[in-house]
């Protein structure tokens, strides 16, 4: 039913009204403190009026990345951890998608749900679960010891003590990432490749392509929709991650993006620079998110979150 | 690769590879949940099995103060959280679907941004926000409430959106059809239809707030809102003991529990929409 | 009389899209009636216009002589039956039947008997606790119509009921359907794109094309006398010949196709100028190639098509049109010898060919635009 043009505005507006107030003035609100100015007590004092704006923190941290200073070198580590994670997640991540929806048989239903359960267990239960396997004594850290991984990690210096797995290591940290968002990539990937429809790998089969020519031909073009859509859906929340590192690593030699704001803002009282890091992170994820827009709307698949 | 010199058999690396994916994404776990049985302190050295750290006298789940009351204000929170957000995302999904032209597209693009915004993001916007415009609310329980509402609301308009796609307007027009006032078609039709995505939007709505760590954490003030995540992440580095995986343990089986019942709800309800349930736990 | 419907001048437009274009239409009541046409031709919206689903973006819908063009769908006295049923998956058979008569004032076993009554219709009493999703679509097809018909409407609206159902079913049901209609009496407006079905069903078929009603008239006049070249092509198998008309010959039309003169008795027969001459197949006869004379063709086969009871045969003939015949499979030597390359004589009988004056396209294609302008540069005659 059609319904009158204002029933339905009015249906929406409590729900617009609430993401009105918490997530657009919220976000303002970062604006307006990270183009104003500090109190004696390094309070924020916020610059609601555009015309006001003060824009001093910000250029400093600007000038800080371009002479490559600390934010600089965290910056180019976090993008090195988020890059290395998702590689790694698209290798392990691809193969077990594409036996999923092309060869599982009966089993697809039951091994669907074993890639789905991990996403709705706690993240950081999953984390605390590493921890007790890697600490010192764990069953994990044993186990990478008896067959050799742990040697050949120390021979190749990814990790600087024998057990030292928790100790600031970033090859920790990136496999933590691994661990944590790589449910995350399989499904929509999963997704993609399920939709393929089956008769166009048997007609490249058919037309004289071999089975590695059909895959790369045909398979893989038509999941790359699905490898994108999964890479964005980890990459954006992995560059906000504060708590992996912390919980895996603890060290700032291994401090993200966001440890550095979590710094400023949670822990220490530099609430004015950390808005002005937070916006900067904001504005380089929405960069990131309009290109994948932008790519896939080319590429004529719709956008699926 | 061997699998592809033969594409009619059973590509053996590939699945080789799917199990041992399976075993190393949920093993850890399921060590972590043996671990909240050993009778000893140690998380790392079974002891043999023991209930203790679940309802144990002391340090327990059940009887340590500080882990009763995370547990608590977990479920506290979830509860606020799903009945603010589910009738706020139910109206929204469908004044967004029913409302055609001018706005419509800005709010759609609204509702998903929280979707797509890294948590630490909301985390420093909310907080900034109840500390420099809404200092009458604070930080606290309300802020916490407040700021799981705003992306779990979300998660309630897609689900129920997507169910209202492959509704469809045809029951409303039959009802009409068959003589019933506007009243009637949303009461007697389309709510009934809606009511399985309802369900599921609520638990899921339910399941994500326990499950929230940063907007928590970050609208947090003190002891006393302290969540099963927050507690997780400042402890797990520390000296606890398996009452740490015990609680994680609890927090597990409420969040597989409600999911398990909104899938069967939907199912029972939605009939042969199986698809849109699997999705509706995908979310 | 009850479930008279007049259409006048009714027009929707969606945007910037014109789905009805200025419809005028007379259903009679108690008539099965049918809208026929392709997809996309404002057959539904029509329906739908009259359903109440959609408001008219100008004209009138007259039901039994009153205007209820604004009246809202659920004050309307006809009831629809749609094309993927609608039936409510949240109740069962008999609740679905009954939904609507809770808007009727009678009281709880009046109620429950018109119930029974309206399932003893279709024959579906036995499966009246069943949920809707528990049915196969046959029986899907007969509650939706249990549930539309138990209101008594003066008026029943189908839009393409037998749509979903396989093709054995589908015959079946068009009879039933049929059969209720004449035993009920009530107005029926069916929609749907199946030719045969409209043909073997309907009292009367207005085909509708881009809006439009090309034609509206019983099956019979539908199909054997068509007044424009779309209703021709659209129904049937038509033979459609350019040709110029020369006028008037004494009750016929005299027609020049290629280098033929033929008489038309039917149609436009005082058209001139550029026409469509149409023949069913069925009425072509296929001569030995020595038979000359009025109302002949010589014409070579290219192809026969064998299909059982008959031999669709293709000609080319001089012009170089390709014509579709009916050679009956009557066991005689003539009809298999007909074979490609054959030299045969057609004989166009002048009381089964039409004159079809050309109706304008919608969009004029670069060929008409050419041929006007050559038309328009030749003097007067």
């Amino acid at each position: 039913m059609s319904g009158s043009r204002w029933t339905w505005r009015l249906v929406a507006l409590p729900g617009v009204a609430w993401l009105s107030v918490f997530f657009l003035v919220a976000f303002y609100t970062v604006l307006a403190v990270a183009f104003g100015n500090q109190d004696t007590l390094s309070q924020p004092v916020p610059h609601w009026n555009p015309l006001d704006w003060n824009v001093g923190y910000v250029s400093e941290m600007l000038d800080n990345f371009w002479h490559g200073g600390p934010f600089w070198t965290v910056s180019l580590r976090t993008i090195q951890f988020v890059a290395l994670a998702v590689l790694l997640s698209l290798l392990i991540g691809y193969p077990v998608a594409y036996f999923t929806a092309m060869h599982a048989g009966r089993w697809k239903g039951a091994i669907l749900l074993a890639l789905i359960l991990p996403l709705w267990i706690n993240y950081l239960m999953r984390m605390l679960a590493w921890i007790n396997l890697l600490a010192p004594d764990g069953v994990g850290s044993d186990v990478l010891h008896s067959v050799g991984i742990e040697d050949l990690f120390l021979s190749i210096g990814l990790l600087d003590e024998p057990g030292g797995w928790l100790n600031g290591q970033p090859v920790t940290v990136i496999l933590a990432l691994l661990y944590g968002y790589i449910p995350f990539f399989i499904l929509p990937l999963f997704v993609a490749i399920d939709r393929i429809d089956r008769r166009q790998i048997d007609a490249a089969r058919d037309l004289g392509a071999s089975p590695a020519s059909a895959f790369f031909r045909v398979t893989l073009p038509l999941s790359w929709a699905g490898i994108l859509a999964g890479a964005v859906l980890i990459a954006l929340p992995m560059f906000g991650d504060y708590y992996t590192a912390d919980l895996v690593s603890a060290s700032t030699q291994t401090n993200m993006i966001g440890n550095q704001i979590d710094e400023f803002m949670r822990q220490g009282s530099e609430k004015v620079t950390g808005a002005a890091l937070t916006l900067l992170l904001s504005t380089f994820l929405l960069a990131l998110m309009f290109y994948y827009l932008r790519t896939t709307r080319r590429a004529g698949t719709a956008a699926e979150v | 690769m061997s699998v592809l010199r033969n594409p009619w058999g059973k590509p053996r690396f590939l699945a080789v590879m799917t199990g041992g994916y399976i075993i190393w994404s949920v093993l850890p776990v399921l060590i972590a949940i043996g671990f909240a049985f050993n009778d000893g302190r140690s998380r790392t050295t079974w002891q043999g099995f023991s209930t203790r750290w679940f309802t144990g006298e002391t340090g327990s789940v059940l009887h340590d103060p500080a882990l009763r009351d995370a547990l608590g204000h977990t479920l506290l929170l979830a509860v606020i959280c799903v009945a603010v957000a589910t009738p706020l995302g139910v109206a929204l999904a469908l004044g967004l679907q029913r409302w055609r032209g001018r706005g419509s597209g800005t709010v759609n693009g609204l509702m998903l941004l929280p979707l797509v915004t890294p948590e630490i993001v909301m985390g420093v916007a909310l907080l900034l926000l109840f500390l420099q415009v809404f200092g009458g609310i604070g930080l606290g329980t309300d802020a916490q409430a407040i700021g799981q509402i705003t992306f779990t609301l979300s998660y309630v308009v897609v689900i129920v959106r997507g169910r209202l796609v492959s509704i469809g307007p045809e029951f409303e027009e039959a009802a009409a059809d068959l003589g019933a006032p506007r009243r009637d078609q949303f009461f007697r039709v389309l709510l009934p239809l809606l009511a399985p995505a309802i369900v599921a939007s609520a638990a899921v709505a339910f399941a994500t707030s326990i499950d929230d760590f940063v907007v928590t954490q970050y609208l947090s003030s003190d002891a006393s809102t302290t969540t099963v995540s927050m507690l997780l992440y400042s402890s797990a580095r520390g000296a606890p003991t398996p009452a740490l995986n015990a609680i994680a343990t609890v927090n597990l089986m409420i969040t597989l529990l409600t999911l398990a019942f909104a899938y069967l709800v939907y199912r029972r309800f939605a009939g042969r929409d199986e698809a849109t349930a699997v999705a509706t736990l995908e979310v | 009389m009850d479930g008279e419907i007049h259409l006048e001048e009714l027009c929707k437009k969606f945007d910037d899209f014109v789905a009805v274009d200025g419809i005028d239409l007379y259903m009679p009541p108690g008539e099965f009636f049918t809208l026929l046409g392709p997809s996309g031709c404002g057959k539904t919206t029509t329906l739908r216009m009259v359903a109440g689903f959609e408001r008219p973006t100008s004209g009138r819908i007259l039901l039994d002589g009153s205007d209820v063009a604004r009246v809202p769908p659920h004050q309307r006295n006809v009831n629809t039956v749609f094309q993927s049923y609608a039936l409510f998956p949240h109740l069962d058979v008999a609740k679905n039947v009954a939904f609507g008569l809770k808007y009727h004032k009678l009281s709880k076993d009046e109620r429950a008997k018109r119930v029974g009554e309206a399932l003893e219709l279709v024959d579906m009493t036995e499966f009246a606790r069943r949920k809707a999703d528990q049915l196969s679509g046959g029986q899907q097809q007969r509650v939706a119509l249990a549930r539309a018909l138990v209101l008594r409407p003066r008026v029943l609206l189908l839009d393409e009921p037998l749509g979903a159902l396989d093709a054995q079913l589908r015959k079946n049901l068009q009879v039933e359907l049929k059969a209720l209609q004449a035993e009920l009496g009530i107005t029926f407006v069916f929609v749907t794109h199946d030719q045969a079905e409209a043909l073997t069903m309907s009292d009367r078929i207005a085909v509708m094309n881009g809006g439009r009603v090309e034609q509206a008239a019983s099956p019979k006049a539908i199909y054997e006398e068509p007044d424009t070249v779309f209703v021709a092509d659209f129904l049937g198998v038509s033979n459609l010949l350019g040709a110029k008309a020369m006028g008037p010959d004494g009750g016929a039309c005299a027609v020049q196709v290629g280098d033929r003169t033929l008489r038309a008795q039917q149609g436009a027969t005082e058209a001139r100028g550029e026409v469509k001459v149409m023949i069913r197949p069925e009425r072509i006869v296929v001569e030995p190639h020595a038979n000359e004379g009025e109302q002949r063709m010589p014409g070579m086969v290219e192809r026969s098509v064998y299909l059982g009871g008959a031999y669709e045969v293709h000609i080319r003939v001089l012009g170089g049109e390709l014509l579709k015949a009916m050679v009956p499979n009557d066991g005689g030597a003539f009809a298999t010898a007909l074979e490609p390359g054959a030299a045969v004589s057609l004989h166009l009988p002048s009381d089964a060919l039409r004159v079809l004056i050309q109706t304008e396209p919608e969009e004029p294609d670069e060929d008409a635009v050419s041929m006007a302008a050559a038309e328009a540069a030749q003097p007067p005659r």
